[in-house]
């Protein structure tokens, strides 16, 4: 089953055309992959599946109206701000002001956003204390507490060490079945290793598949750009079936 | 009246002139809206945002004596512009808010002098502004600042979680235009009403040092917003009384920010000896 469908999209950003002719179907409950090198339109591509920038063709949904969990690559915060994890959680749900201090079922709900993310003991820890991959588990309890259908995740392992990416990405295989995870990544072994759909973008998709189809020197080449005079054009626009249709 | 005659009475039980009890509760007003709305204000990184709205006190004194309108509507008028003007700058200009602020503030002095130069008999009606005059503060001021204060109340329970948040997560800042709009009008509104209090030299004082001194203190959102409240409201009416001691006889508006500002010198000897704290 597909949840996102897009359909020739394209998105000009100025003068530059970021997008075009973007043709991908996103599974339901699967975890899928964007791949490609810097500048290929991945972030731009899934801040326009989550609505913020006008674009041409079409993006269908199903469920028609998705609710959206985002995990932004990095937070924009001076590191010395006082706050702490469940205030920031809070942030998302609650409608009571942090001066307020937090309700009972507020901070029960925060408790177990932490929970599943494996982080109930970063509670009571201010955010700009917490490492890399703390932070993005905490912004990943932030993104599931909103019972999201679709979390997408902007490089979330930037920055984290190999047992912090290891535990994130254990955890992402634990969301999959019930959630449909869309995340755009440079690290490709993480890519092969827990993805279930990849989608090779440069400005518009190079290949779209299973990982044991995409991740091959041909389709990696064409999507990268190395040896492009030997092998770009065995991997051009190419896309294997999708298994969740056939 | 009869609604600020509680705060009057408290005023009492330590100055026995009338003006004097109409001052207290003004800073009281004054004080508790600056210090919350302040730690906003510092943690979104907009310290400088009061000084720039501030100094358009200079184009308002200037055109209100040009124009024969009146100073008070034409100050305020234009510090509401003034800090609309700066959110719209950050917001879709490709510049970082403090090259937008320094701008701002450069423009808003530079027409007023401009202005005054023209027309000398304005430097008269500046003086006010410079220094600030909490002590012939009016019976209706009192209320205005007590309306104020219960209008910055009803503003932090709506926004601060949503304010607080676009300044954490990009992607959230998207949808806060209208809530940055009005935190930028209700803030203009705050330092125009602080400038008339301790001058424009001092308004940056009054909202950020309060904060500042949470934020050294505190470890949570929640401590730092209730300590920057308690040193402000304390700074305020230490400041008065320190004031008006014949040893001391210093300008209200500065001893008000000295005492914040010792205050804030206190809590950065606290932490730097408290064991628990780096």
């Amino acid at each position: 089953m597909t949840c996102i469908t897009l359909d020739r999209v394209g998105v000009t950003l100025g003068r530059f055309k970021v997008l075009s002719e973007v043709t991908a179907q996103i599974p339901a409950g699967r975890q899928t992959v964007i791949i490609g090198p810097n500048g290929a339109g991945k972030s731009t591509l899934i801040q326009t599946i989550l609505g913020q920038w006008p674009h041409t063709g079409t993006i269908t949904f199903d469920p028609a109206v998705p609710r959206f969990g985002y995990v932004p690559q990095r937070l924009d915060f001076d590191r010395h701000m006082p706050l702490l994890v469940r205030e920031f959680l809070a942030l998302g749900i609650s409608q009571r002001p942090l001066w307020l201090g937090l309700g009972p079922k507020v901070a029960d709900r925060v408790f177990q956003g932490l929970e599943q993310v494996q982080a109930e003991y970063l509670v009571n820890k201010p955010m700009g204390s917490l490492s890399g991959g703390e932070t993005q588990r905490v912004l990943l309890a932030a993104a599931m507490m909103t019972e999201p259908d679709v979390v997408v995740l902007d490089e979330p392992t930037t920055g984290v060490d190999i047992s912090g990416e290891q535990l994130l990405c254990e955890i992402l295989d634990s969301f999959k079945n019930n959630r449909t995870i869309v995340m755009v990544s440079h690290d490709l072994a993480t890519a092969k290793a827990h993805g279930d759909w990849v989608i090779c973008l440069n400005h518009r998709v190079v290949a779209q598949g299973r990982p044991e189809d995409i991740f091959k020197p041909a389709v990696l080449a064409a999507t990268f750009g190395i040896h492009w005079g030997l092998e770009a054009q065995t991997g051009e626009g190419r896309s294997w079936e999708a298994p969740w249709n056939s | 009246m009869e609604l600020m005659s509680p705060f009057y009475e408290l005023a009492g039980l330590v100055y026995q002139p009338g003006f004097m009890r109409r001052s207290a509760a003004a800073l009281f007003f004054l004080t508790l809206t600056a210090s919350a709305v302040g730690v906003l204000v510092v943690n979104r990184r907009m310290a400088f945002f009061p000084d720039a709205v501030g100094h358009s006190v200079f184009v308002g004194v200037a055109l209100a004596l040009i124009l024969n309108i009146g100073i008070q509507p034409t100050v305020l008028f234009l510090g509401l512009i003034i800090g609309l003007l700066i959110i719209f700058l950050s917001r879709h200009g490709k510049l970082a808010p403090d090259t937008v602020i320094g701008l701002t503030f450069s423009g808003a002095v530079a027409l007023g002098l401009a202005l005054v130069s023209r027309e000398p008999q304005a430097t008269a009606g500046l003086t006010k502004f410079f220094l600030g005059d909490v002590l012939t503060v009016t019976d209706g001021q009192v209320l205005s600042l007590g309306f104020l204060t219960l209008l910055s109340i009803i503003f932090l329970l709506f926004l601060t979680n949503r304010l607080t948040l676009a300044s954490i997560v990009p992607r959230v800042k998207a949808g806060t235009e209208l809530a940055e709009y009005l935190f930028g009008a209700f803030l203009s509104v705050v330092v125009m009403l602080a400038v008339q209090a301790v001058g424009v030299l001092l308004v940056t004082a009054l909202l950020v040092a309060p904060a500042a001194t949470g934020r050294v203190l505190a470890s949570s959102f929640k401590a730092m917003f209730l300590s920057a409240v308690v040193c402000g409201v304390i700074a305020g009416q230490a400041g008065l009384w320190a004031s008006s001691q014949p040893s001391i006889n210093t300008s209200v508006g500065a001893t008000v920010v000295l005492a914040n500002v010792f205050l804030f010198g206190l809590a950065v000897v606290f932490r730097r000896f408290r064991p628990d704290r780096g």
